[in-house]
């Protein structure tokens, strides 16, 4: 390890709105170094390897490479300077080959006038996969045909190559969850030709929910949490417990989450889940939901959880297993079938899947049930006004009128909206997908009382949290997927949260 | 909320958005006042007789292929089936009276089901669909009618004669018309199913998420939007007393200028009855206007492209969401 470090960020933040997702991130990188990043879903791993990167223009903070001030601007510029970042996301053009991958934007050099010299591009694009030991990986192959992890090799390289040219070896890679595709087999092989390029000098960060591999093949590890980087820890010192805590490691709040609210869910089971499956995504799900009852359903991103609650509000198709509703097998083809017999979801999501951007609040309060403000069928704006004004009153929604766009609403007042539109469905079963993702603290403590009234009325609730935190906060009873099935069950009664780290450890 | 917002109070109320909104009343003004400059007698009862003549089958296509923009789909089929829609009408009302009417308003319905379910069900777009479906419908018509026009006997005149009627002052169609279009207002703004248009429109998978039947919604959309054509066509076979395969052939293209001229945003979402009457108007008085100026036919058609292109750009937001088709 040289003095010099290759790269450092200052005081690195970045605030959407009124929401900061990111504060006061100061880490360093030496040449040759292998840097791990850790941390729940949305504690802004992702954002801060975008802002390296240039995809993301950082709100504040300053970043330098190679001692010198380093503004990315742009992923061209980052390239250019030596930073180049896989991402979570496959990003390769399928029905090009894997040599026209590899050159994508680049193809000039090979030109003569015109025309692209194909045989000098497939050359070079030959010894790109070499150097990265990718011999069994023609370049004339067709990215389609190439499995998953292939195609991460292949990405790996060309993003490689990029940076490597401008670097001369001292190049910054950025990898984000490179391994949530492949197989054990695969992971070995990556990890190798990560090695490799860490001995040419080169650094390397890496985003990851699987903490051996973590602890396996890096050299330092971050811990982030809420936006802020909490702890530092070198690899050779570290083990899973110790990353668990300093994960996790903060104190539950109960006032926060109004625990002294929380219902004891009655015996009576609304919602019956039997063996559901999903091909490719999750199978044999089965579990009861209560009237009154908080039921959080935590698991990484990837465990199926989304898929189930895609399902049970008739957003995709089962394949298998059985959904009763209030002891009555039902079948749903559609979210208004699953409407019908009483479930609606607030998606996650809320700009594309949520909001009903260029309509009113009113309008998008009555969508989910526009027959409430009908007399003899048809709908009376005025009804639907005055709906909404109840809406806006108890649920403390700032707007100038019930009639301003939605659009023009602070995330959290647009997403007190989507609850006044479930709510106003007067569905029993509520389906919230992180019904707090990007709603500032204020707004927040607000739907943490709201979703304790819903089930203080008799409502149920099935809950993915933002976080672990509010899940086991605000649940009575959470279920823990892995790998598309249910791998454990806990009790949370008001008085006696289990403790995080025995949820970690069974989600990763 | 929609239509005439300016005289309703609105939480986003800017002069610029005032002006962006309402720029359609004032649109329509203008080309009045231009044509009653051009010819004084632009104004006159007997002009506007005659204007009502051509608004009254222009009006039912137009509100119906609103819905469709609404919705932010398209419908390019509906000048063929108004032709289809004609050519029957004009050819058989001789044979069955007056319930040739009832036959091609479902032939309409028939024809939406047909553009909707593959449009909402199997998912294609819908301007592929309907400008195949417009390519049927032509067709047919031309063989319907064997190749050209052919008027109702002078003998039988008298079955269809009542639509061209004057009753207070203008034809009898132009009060069909405006019923059909206090029946669209009521629809766009009273139904569960205009409620659901404009949520389809705005953000198609939230609406579907909060539980708008979608594929029905979309479905109903397009047979509102052919049924529309179909009565369009069925009145123009009642006023010009004859069947002609080739009438619809612009009339889509006034349809959608006219309600582009509405001012409604082709991205979906926004648009109203109301404003697509003016447009029907302003789309009508340019098109009078020029044959009383004496501007050759020929080119009224590069006229109503420019204007329909003119009109989308005023009226589009410059954000990366608009898009004429979904």
């Amino acid at each position: 390890m040289s003095s010099e470090a290759l790269f450092t960020t200052h005081d690195i933040g970045k605030v959407y709105g009124t929401n900061t997702v990111l504060q006061d991130i100061n880490i360093r990188v030496w040449p040759g170094e292998i840097v791990g990043l850790i941390g729940e879903n949305g504690a802004g791993k992702s954002t801060l390897l975008k802002i390296i990167a240039g995809v993301e223009e950082p709100s504040m903070g300053t970043m330098q490479m190679n001692g010198q001030n380093f503004r990315a601007g742009s992923m061209l510029n980052a390239n250019e300077s030596g930073i180049g970042m896989v991402f979570q996301e496959q990003s390769l053009i399928n029905n090009l080959t894997v040599a026209q991958n590899i050159f994508l934007g680049r193809e000039k050099q090979f030109s003569k006038g015109n025309f692209i010299i194909w045989s000098k591009m497939n050359a070079a694009a030959r010894n790109v996969l070499n150097a990265m030991g990718l011999e069994d990986i023609s370049e004339k192959a067709k990215v389609r045909d190439l499995s998953f992890a292939m195609r991460q090799m292949v990405e790996i390289a060309k993003v490689f190559d990029i940076v490597s040219a401008a670097s001369n070896n001292h190049a910054l890679i950025l990898l984000d969850e490179p391994t949530t595709v492949l197989s054990d087999e695969e992971m070995v092989v990556l990890f190798d030709k990560i090695r490799q390029m860490k001995q040419r000098g080169n650094a390397i960060i890496l985003i990851s929910h699987r903490l051996q591999e973590v602890l396996e093949i890096t050299d330092r590890i971050y811990v982030f949490k809420d936006g802020k980087l909490t702890a530092e820890v070198e690899t050779q010192h570290a083990d899973e417990a110790i990353l668990y805590e300093k994960m996790v490691g903060r104190e539950t709040n109960s006032e926060y989450f109004v625990s002294d609210r929380q219902t004891v869910p009655a015996q009576e089971a609304v919602l019956e889940v039997k063996d559901l499956s999903m091909f490719g995504s999750f199978k044999n799900v089965s579990f009861n939901l209560y009237k009154g009852e908080v039921l959080g359903l935590c698991g990484v991103e990837g465990s199926g959880k989304e898929d189930v609650c895609a399902v049970l509000c008739g957003d995709q198709a089962k394949t298998h297993g059985a959904i009763k509703v209030h002891q009555r097998k039902v079948d749903f083809k559609s979210p208004s079938d699953a409407r019908d017999v009483g479930i609606i979801s607030v998606p996650k999501n809320r700009r594309e899947d949520g909001i009903i951007d260029i309509l009113s609040l009113a309008e998008n309060i009555s969508v989910a049930n526009y027959q409430k403000n009908a007399v003899y069928r048809l709908i009376s704006n005025k009804n639907q006004r005055e709906n909404a004004k109840h809406w806006v009153r108890s649920l403390g929604i700032r707007c100038s009128s019930v009639n301003q766009r939605i659009i023009n609403l602070s995330g959290g007042n647009a997403q007190k909206v989507i609850f006044a539109r479930v709510l106003d469905s007067e569905c029993p079963i509520l389906v919230l997908d992180h019904p707090t993702r990007g709603v500032d603290v204020g707004a927040k403590g607000d739907i943490y009382a709201l979703i304790r009234s819903i089930t203080e009325k008799g409502g149920s609730v099935l809950l993915m949290g933002d976080t672990l935190d509010e899940s086991l906060g605000l649940s009575s009873r959470i279920l823990v997927m892995k790998d598309g099935m249910i791998c454990g069950e806990f009790d949370c009664p008001a008085d006696n949260k289990p403790e995080q780290v025995d949820i970690v450890r069974l989600m990763l | 909320m929609r239509g005439f917002s300016m005289w309703k109070r609105d939480g986003d109320f800017s002069l610029n958005e005032l002006f962006k909104r309402n720029s359609f009343i004032l649109s329509a003004v203008l080309i009045i006042g231009v044509f009653s400059v051009i010819n004084p007698k632009f104004l006159s009862l007997y002009s506007l007789q005659n204007m009502s003549l051509e608004i009254a089958p222009l009006l039912p296509m137009a509100c119906g292929i609103g819905f469709v923009l609404y919705s932010g789909s398209i419908d390019l089929s509906i000048g063929a089936v108004a032709s289809v829609a004609c050519v029957i009408a004009g050819t058989y009302v001789t044979e069955t009276g007056h319930w040739i009417i009832l036959y091609m308003v479902l032939f309409g319905v028939v024809a939406g089901l047909i553009n909707g379910s593959l449009i909402a069900v199997l998912k294609l777009p819908s301007f592929i669909v309907t400008l195949c479906a417009q390519s049927v419908w032509r067709a047919m018509a031309i063989i319907i009618s064997k190749g050209s026009s052919n008027t109702i006997p002078i003998k039988q005149r008298w079955i269809v004669n009542w639509a061209t009627d004057k009753f207070l002052d203008f034809p009898v169609i132009l009060w069909i018309s405006l019923a059909l279009v206090i029946l669209c207002l009521v629809i766009e703004r009273k139904t569960e199913l205009g409620k659901s248009i404009f949520a389809i429109g705005a953000n198609e998978k939230a609406a579907r998420l909060a539980g708008v039947h979608t594929i029905k919604i979309k479905i109903l959309t397009f047979v509102l939007c052919s049924t529309g054509a179909a009565i369009g066509g069925i009145m123009y076979a009642y006023k010009l007393k004859s069947s002609v395969p080739t009438i619809g052939d612009n009339l889509y293209m006034m349809a959608i200028s006219s309600v582009a001229l509405g001012g409604t945003l082709f991205s979906g979402g926004s648009g109203s009855v109301l404003r697509t009457l003016i447009g029907v108007i302003s789309v009508m008085a340019i098109s009078s206007g020029m044959n009383m100026a004496g501007v050759n036919p020929l080119w009224k058609d590069v006229v109503f492209g420019c204007v329909l292109i003119a009109a989308v750009a005023i009226n589009s937001e410059k954000g990366g969401r608009s898009l004429i088709i979904k």
